[in-house]
């Protein structure tokens, strides 16, 4: 399972999962999938989003659930 | 088989529960429409038979040509190039099982007819076999409907709803 904050990030940018699909080039039900943990990218897929949105891929993407903003705006170590 | 319209050029998208309706409808209706149009009945059954029979056929090639211009349909039947990776991928997972699907109802069928066969020569059980050319245009025809439809049918019911917006 690869987990994401594709959600987060495009919410904080103001794009559509269509304005995000057609800068990476896939369908835009791809970025619903990935966006519902539905679909795991591939490593070249990954590269475009965290490229996309300026951020090391390990911002985006990770094998371990991400703490939620809310905990980490409490708790900046965690 | 993938119909583009220039309206839809990427297919029509319906929802999942739409397509899986009709692919329901299209697998049921069409081998019942058959059987009720060759029933070996008589008399004043036989039209009815055959009236209700047409209009389940009619209904499951409307089924189809509805499927036929789908976004799903486009995803297995589009080339390669035309596919995101998650596209691709699924595709060939569900042309996989499809195939797998396929051959398995083919040799079933041929089973079928070679035992029918050997049992109607020794004279022992006489079981339907399709001998007129009504009868295997029917079975053909539904051999391709299938062969058309059966990867879109895998992927219809193993997909979540996508999201888009």
């Amino acid at each position: 399972m690869v987990y994401n904050r594709l959600s987060v990030f495009r919410a904080e940018r103001g794009l559509s999962r269509k304005d995000v699909a057609e800068k990476v080039g896939v369908n835009p039900q791809t970025i619903g999938y990935l966006e519902r943990g539905d679909y795991a990218p591939s490593v070249e897929l990954a590269l475009k989003l965290s490229a996309l949105f300026d951020l090391p891929v390990e911002h985006l993407f990770s094998l371990k659930p991400f703490t939620p903003l809310a905990q980490s705006l409490r708790d900046p170590e965690t | 088989m993938f119909i583009r319209s220039k309206a839809h050029p990427y297919g029509r998208m319906l929802s999942i529960e739409t397509v899986r309706l009709l692919m329901i409808l299209l697998y049921l209706f069409y081998p019942l429409g058959c059987i009720l149009q060759l029933a070996p009945v008589s008399g004043d059954a036989e039209k009815w038979l055959a009236g209700g029979g047409l209009l389940m056929v009619v209904a499951a090639l409307i089924a189809f040509a509805v499927l036929a211009g789908s976004s799903l349909q486009r995803q297995v039947q589009e080339p390669e190039s035309e596919l995101d990776e998650r596209e691709s991928s699924e595709r060939n997972r569900a042309a996989f099982q499809a195939h797998s699907v396929f051959s398995a109802i083919v040799l079933m069928g041929v089973l079928y007819m070679m035992l029918t066969t050997d049992m109607a020569e020794a004279g022992k059980l006489d079981l339907w076999r399709p001998v007129t050319g009504a009868h295997w245009n029917a079975i053909f025809g539904g051999l391709i409907l299938l062969s058309f439809t059966l990867p879109g049918a895998v992927l219809a019911f193993r997909k979540a709803p996508p999201a888009e917006a």
